[in-house]
């Protein structure tokens, strides 16, 4: 199986999940849009020794994830791509910043470890939650709820259009690189004499694809604009959801829960 | 080159999205000015077929790694750069969503870092000072050498910006201890490498497609008649911009001189990077569900006791109950997952 | 209905695709556009829906030659379903894409959708509604190019090979779905085995001219006139022989 291939099944994968049904699924489009656009902007806005803080905010997508129904394992396949960048640059606090900011036991910790954990947490945390979001919602209604917040049509329609010639264009590529594997066995990729006319080919073909597309578009009485906004249902579930967790997430920031929960304990 | 959330503070990522946001307006603006219905179809199969041949990999001759296809410069060159600032747009937007490659709130500043150097910077003060200069002379021949000149320093050049703006973003953040003059020389050279192979790449790409069907290409002279004025000013300003980024990179390199650690690391994370998608062979999807929220929660806690310090011996922890706290946090997290895990079998059960 | 007058049509001045075709289609005839790859089929339909201007002759729908003031009119008469679907789905949805026509035509949301029901309950695909273009199966997508088709309501239908690369089952129901339907039909192919089943009347066309224009029956039992051509009998004619 090759590389387009496993981007393909990833995006079934996506396609299964958003299929489901659950109580998450069933929020409106635009609750869940700005619900986690607020915990991203919360979660990364923590100092970058707020460790003990941070950790407060992982309830949301735990939950969510278990009340969707979504296995929390699907999403930690992502981690790969977005994490190296992220770690990469969390490992040199570490080494920059030793100062010890707090004791365990009598192993001191310095701020260089707790800024880069509190770095990496904030990338997992993020990552968790947008992925809950595509995870429960459809791509049609993701763009509807963009077109609620006035983004423009032409982005919007932008957007559906490349979804959908997305996996047709991988699914071309696809069999391409594997017909040209077939003839050159042993080349993990395109060789340089290819470089140019295998993707050139790819490129030409989309090109005529795109003539076929406008044609059909056109008669089918198109004239430049059409305006893609499916409606989007706004309930009292989906403001009081959105309310909550605007302003559990606000609270998390501004109070310190853990060490409130660590203070029954602790002394 | 794909920043993720976590790499951002808010109020960069936020100026990041206004920035973007407001070339994005521009470019919708124009594009409705030109009123041309058949672009729209264009911009998206283009858009999907950079998407897609991004995945592809090109085996680098001499070495065992392969490069990659970033798009922005191809993109502006078939499409111009407001329609193909667009198009990348979307691509970023499908790769944030769906493979999680870069994040949402950092969006902006990947659209900043990649779309707009790409398209705009790539587009005019590059792609076409070039392609209307009389560079090599006149003909076919020196068409296509200007179209080789113009994608690899547009390539280059446009990763550079995009390198160096990645460190800016981040150091202003406030997230990193990493100097910023040591950031930038760990960044600028690897993609000073990407940028060249993606150059050639875009190159052969467009190579390609002068000699199948010219016309799709824009500010090449299909007619073969002579071009507009000769801006050799341009293509030398332009030349001495690269000779300022790459110059000012390497001098930054040498002046930072980072040990070999750094290098190794940096090494190692940036193939893991650059191979994005895909490669390694992990089951997806398929493992238990308890071994990754094991290893998620490993993830999270088992580093403390190897980074520890223990000859220090200032003031004792001022937030042990906040490390309490968060270890209550954390299983309770876990509990929930359980909890999901254990009613989902249930459903299933009762399904069955 | 649709008329070609001595129509040429030539990309440039080497390559003349189309040389002084000249044929008449009637209210409700189904016709086969029968002939080698390269003999002229995708450019008669072309010409017919203005995507492409003829170099000399005229090409009429309805009695109206095809030009920019009369192409709005003349794509509302025509429907064409397009050989490759997915040009042709390019909404999320099946229902969005059969929408997509009635409201480019100002029709109300409310009076679209219950078009799009119609068609669906006639073709009997009333399960693909509400799914995704991209997650559904080559002869669903085909019934579904159809349908968005349909929506349109239009007078004739023009198809551009309905049935390649189908499975017998869907290449069946496709055959099946066209029989059905009233409205004229041009339909080119090389599913010769289709058109016998679908059309009665054939126009073989080679090297940019009709080299013959009569009763299916006559034309696809013509072997010599076929093989001539680059073409051969339909396999349930060459198995009766």
């Amino acid at each position: 199986m090759n590389r387009l291939q496993k981007a393909l099944l990833e995006m079934s994968e996506l396609d299964r999940l958003t299929a489901m049904d659950s109580p998450v699924h069933r929020l409106s489009p635009l609750a869940k849009l700005l619900v986690t656009i607020v915990y991203i902007v919360v979660t990364v806005s923590f100092g970058k020794y707020d460790l003990s803080r941070l950790v407060v905010m992982v309830l949301y997508p735990v939950l969510a994830f278990s009340l969707s129904g979504i296995p929390v394992s699907t999403c930690f396949y992502k981690l790969r791509i977005a994490i190296p960048l992220v770690i990469f640059v969390g490992l040199f606090n570490p080494l920059f910043d030793k100062a010890p900011l707090l004791h365990i036991g009598n192993v001191a910790v310095s701020g260089g470890v707790v800024s880069m954990l509190t770095l990496v947490l904030k990338g997992i945390f993020s990552l968790m939650a947008s992925f809950i979001l595509v995870a429960t919602t459809p791509i049609d209604r993701i763009c509807a709820a963009l077109r609620k917040l006035h983004v423009p049509s032409m982005l919007v329609t932008l957007l559906l259009l490349t979804f959908r010639y997305a996996g047709v264009m991988m699914q071309e590529a696809a069999v391409m690189s594997d017909a040209y594997r077939l003839r050159a066995p042993g080349q993990k990729g395109v060789h340089i004499s290819a470089w140019g006319s295998f993707t050139g080919q790819l490129l030409l073909r989309s090109m005529d694809r795109a003539e076929r597309l406008y044609a059909s578009m056109q008669l089918r009485g198109f004239r430049g604009e059409f305006d893609y906004a499916g409606p989007v249902p706004f309930t009292l579930r989906d403001a009081i959801f959105l309310i909550v967790c605007a302003a559990v997430f606000i609270l998390f920031r501004t109070v310190d829960i853990a060490a409130l929960i660590g203070g029954l304990f602790v002394r | 080159m794909h920043m993720a959330d976590a790499l951002l503070a808010p109020a960069v990522a936020g100026t990041m999205y206004v920035a973007s946001a407001a070339v994005a307006g521009h470019s919708i603006y124009k594009l409705k000015k030109d009123d041309n219905p058949a672009k729209l179809p264009v911009m998206a199969v283009a858009a999907a077929m950079v998407f897609a041949g991004q995945m592809i990999n090109y085996t680098i001759p001499g070495t065992g790694s392969s490069g990659h296809l970033c798009g922005g410069m191809m993109l502006s060159a078939l499409l111009g750069p407001q329609a193909g600032f667009l198009s990348m747009i979307v691509v970023l937007v499908i790769q944030c969503l769906f493979f999680a490659d870069g994040g949402l709130l950092a969006l902006g500043a990947n659209v900043w870092n990649m779309a707009f150097y790409g398209c705009f910077v790539g587009y005019y003060l590059i792609w076409r000072p070039i392609m209307r200069s009389r560079l090599f002379g006149s003909g076919k021949g020196a068409q296509r050498c200007r179209i080789i000149l113009a994608s690899i320093l547009g390539c280059v050049i446009t990763l550079q910006l995009g390198a160096l703006s990645v460190v800016i973003e981040t150091s202003l953040s406030g997230i990193t201890d990493l100097p910023f003059g040591a950031f930038a020389a760990l960044m600028q050279p690897i993609h000073l490498a990407i940028g060249l192979v993606e150059g050639l790449i875009t190159s052969a790409v467009l190579c390609f497609v002068f000699e199948a069907r010219s016309e799709l290409l824009q500010e090449v002279d299909v007619s073969g008649a002579g071009a507009s004025k000769v801006s050799l000013k341009g293509v030398v300003a332009i030349l001495a911009i690269v000779a300022l980024v790459v110059g000012g990179g390497l001098s930054l390199l040498a002046s930072s001189n980072p040990d070999g650690l750094e290098w190794a690391l940096f090494g190692n994370t940036e193939a893991g990077y650059s191979q994005n998608m895909g490669l390694d062979e992990e089951d997806f999807g398929v493992s238990s569900k308890a071994a990754e929220t094991a290893e998620s929660i490993q993830e999270s806690t088992s580093f403390l006791p190897d980074y520890a310090f223990p000859d220090s011996d200032s003031p004792a922890g001022t937030s042990v109950s906040g490390i309490v706290g968060s270890a209550i946090v954390a299983a309770l997290a876990v509990v929930i997952c359980l909890i999901g895990g254990f009613f989902r079998k249930k459903r299933k059960e009762r399904k069955v | 209905m649709i008329e070609f007058r001595n129509v040429s049509f030539s990309y440039d001045k080497e390559r003349q695709v189309l040389k002084g075709v000249s044929f008449s289609i009637g209210e409700g005839e189904s016709v086969g556009l029968i002939g080698a790859n390269g003999a002229g089929k995708s450019t008669i339909m072309k010409l017919l829906l203005g995507l492409l201007e003829p170099t000399d002759g005229s090409v009429l729908v309805k009695g109206t030659p095809v030009s920019k003031s009369s192409l709005a009119e003349v794509r509302r008469t025509l429907g064409f379903v397009l050989q490759d679907s997915d040009d042709q789905m390019f909404m999320p949805k099946v229902a969005d894409d059969m929408m997509f026509a009635p409201l480019n035509y100002g029709l109300p949301r409310n009076e679209a959708e219950a078009r799009v029901d119609e068609v669906l309950a006639r073709l009997g695909i009333q399960d693909l509604k509400e799914r995704y273009n991209h997650r559904i199966s080559g002869g669903e997508k085909r019934m579904a190019a159809i349908a968005t088709i349909l929506v349109m309501q239009p007078e004739a239908i023009l198809m551009d090979e309905p049935t390649s690369a189908l499975d017998p089952f869907n290449r069946r129901m496709i055959i099946n779905t066209v029989k059905d339907l009233k409205q004229t039909k041009l339909i080119a192919s090389h599913d010769l085995d289709m058109i016998l089943d679908t059309c009665s009347r054939v126009i073989l066309l080679s090297g940019g001219e009709i080299a013959a224009d009569g009763p299916a029956d006559a034309i696809l039992r013509d072997r010599a006139l076929l093989e001539a051509n680059r073409m051969e009998l339909p396999l349930s004619l060459a198995l009766q022989v």
